[in-house]
């Protein structure tokens, strides 16, 4: 599945419209700065199997996150390095091997409608929430072409989210569980289920639940919920805005990216920051 | 008031206030974020609430001891209404059994006739609390105890939008298609989101909902206006 993705929605939360946003927001970064782009300019972010696409203008690309076999016009293209690109080029990207999410950064961003402040896309809230055979995505394109220079020394690298330390918070209910329940939930290794997507991410173990549901309360990306099963709930960018299971924990900003890009199968260790 | 806070980093944190679901919590809700919107707008990003909290994401780094500062600040102010006034919305809804599919499961269930849930449900105005789960959802407070049901074990793949329901101590409307464990009662031909305007939402935040019952005929009619642009929501 492939969409446009920018830093996400944010002022209409109060609404119950998620933020949105690149799952991996340092990939997105990375793109974005290699490029000398607006920090949070538009890329295409893609799981499992990318598209293939025919670029109708000149422009320039990079890739970062996930790591990919991408080709240009059938030659094998380098992880990280920036592209140039001329009318008609063939980009095709097969099988993602490390990590769940890629990014594209083009010049200066894809145009998608903007749609309170920004260009993610959201079923329900933009035009389109993904990419489908077919589909047209506009970027900028100059007629003179005049570009910011490249970082051409940036080197992007893919190690950094192998880590598999997940940084946490205690979040509003952690102190209802028990110590023991406490000690079990840092001292587990919990593996990555299935069910993954731009909504959630939910783990295999269960843990006994010691709590009733709450009254239904504002939830974040990177909050975790305990579901009444004991199945443990990350809450991911296209996360609700509310929610009725005990938030447990909060994930920390840098490492919701790390988790972002685990696979199904993947083991994760929490690491509890700040007092108890 | 009845106040504690809980401090999850030092960009977000929320102030709690006892479990229950209340129109005087929800008035001491919304005095306390007029509140903080006057007092402290350069240093909130941004500002949610739940049934019993009120979360706030922050632009300044803020220390427990500031926290709990706050709290004692807001609990010995005089804090006033700050004027605002709340309407109540008439929302028509079709509680034919074309729209209704749990209208007779819901009778077996509270052994309450259909047409006394449908009296029961639309007697009352409710209260809108917040949005969430779905962008345009509101959550509403005030469903009739007689009217509490269990969700459904195996939520329903698509419950249409417009859906009109029951779930656990709620009753709500769903703004877009959506899977769900609510027992569907009726749908409404309105549209209570719609993102080309701002706000998408027509109610806010303490406003009143009434639901008032129209026929399969009446419901087609409104659906055409509302396509068409012609239909405006009444509200006093």
């Amino acid at each position: 599945m492939s969409s446009v993705q920018d830093l996400g929605r944010f002022g209409v939360a109060q609404y119950g419209i998620p933020y949105s946003g690149a799952m991996d927001r340092y990939a997105l970064a990375q793109v974005n700065f290699i490029l000398g782009n607006p920090k949070g300019a538009a890329a295409l972010e893609m799981a499992h199997t990318g598209p293939e696409l025919v670029f109708e203008r000149d422009t320039r690309i990079v890739f970062a996150g996930a790591e990919a076999d991408i080709y240009l016009n059938d030659r094998p293209l380098k992880y990280g390095h920036v592209t140039e690109i001329l009318e008609d080029d063939h980009l095709v990207v097969k099988k993602i091997r490390k990590g769940q999410w890629l990014y594209m950064g083009i010049q200066g961003g894809f145009e998608s409608e903007s749609v309170f402040g920004s260009k993610s896309w959201y079923k329900g809230i933009s035009p389109r929430d993904r990419v489908v055979k077919g589909d047209s995505i506009c970027y900028l394109s100059e007629e003179e072409r005049f570009y910011p220079p490249v970082e051409t020394n940036a080197k992007i690298r893919s190690d950094w989210f192998r880590p598999n330390q997940i940084n946490v918070y205690p979040g509003p209910e952690w102190h209802k569980l028990s110590t023991l329940l406490h000690n079990r939930i840092l001292k587990k290794a919990f593996t990555i289920s299935e069910l993954i997507n731009r909504m959630a991410y939910q783990l295999d173990e269960e843990i006994a639940n010691e709590l009733d549901p709450i009254l239904t309360a504002p939830v974040y990306p990177g909050t975790i919920q305990l579901t009444p099963s004991g199945k443990l709930i990350i809450l991911m960018r296209d996360g609700q805005v509310t929610g009725g299971y005990p938030r447990i924990l909060q994930v920390d900003n840098i490492s919701l990216n790390v988790l972002s890009q685990k696979r199904t199968g993947e083991k994760i260790k929490f690491s509890l920051l700040g007092e108890m | 008031m009845e106040i504690s806070y809980f401090r999850t980093h030092s960009k977000l944190f929320e102030i709690i206030w006892p479990k229950e679901i209340s129109q005087s919590i929800l008035k001491e809700q919304l005095m306390v974020k007029a509140y903080l919107e006057k007092e402290y707008a350069d240093g909130i990003k941004e500002i949610r609430m739940g049934f019993n909290t009120l979360s706030m994401r922050l632009v300044i780094d803020i220390s427990d001891k500031d926290c709990f500062e706050l709290v004692e600040e807001i609990k010995s102010s005089q804090l006033t209404d700050f004027g605002y006034q709340t309407k109540t919305w008439e929302i028509p809804v079709c509680y034919d059994e074309i729209f209704g599919k749990d209208l007779n499961n819901l009778s077996k269930i509270h052994k309450i006739a259909v047409e006394d849930i449908i009296h029961i449900h639309y007697s009352k105005p409710y209260t809108l609390h917040f949005y969430g789960f779905l962008p345009g959802f509101m959550y509403l407070g005030g469903l009739d105890e007689r009217l509490f049901s269990p969700r459904k074990e195996k939520p329903e793949r698509l419950i249409p939008a417009g859906t009109v329901a029951i779930g656990g101590q709620q009753t709500g409307i769903y703004p877009s298609d959506s899977p769900g464990g609510w027992h569907a009662i009726g749908k409404s031909p309105i549209k209570l989101f719609d993102i080309r305007l701002d706000p998408p939402c027509p109610a806010n935040i303490g406003d009143k909902i009434r639901f008032f019952p129209i026929n399969k005929e009446e419901f087609y009619q409104i659906q055409k206006k509302v396509l068409g642009g012609q239909y405006r929501l009444k509200h006093d």
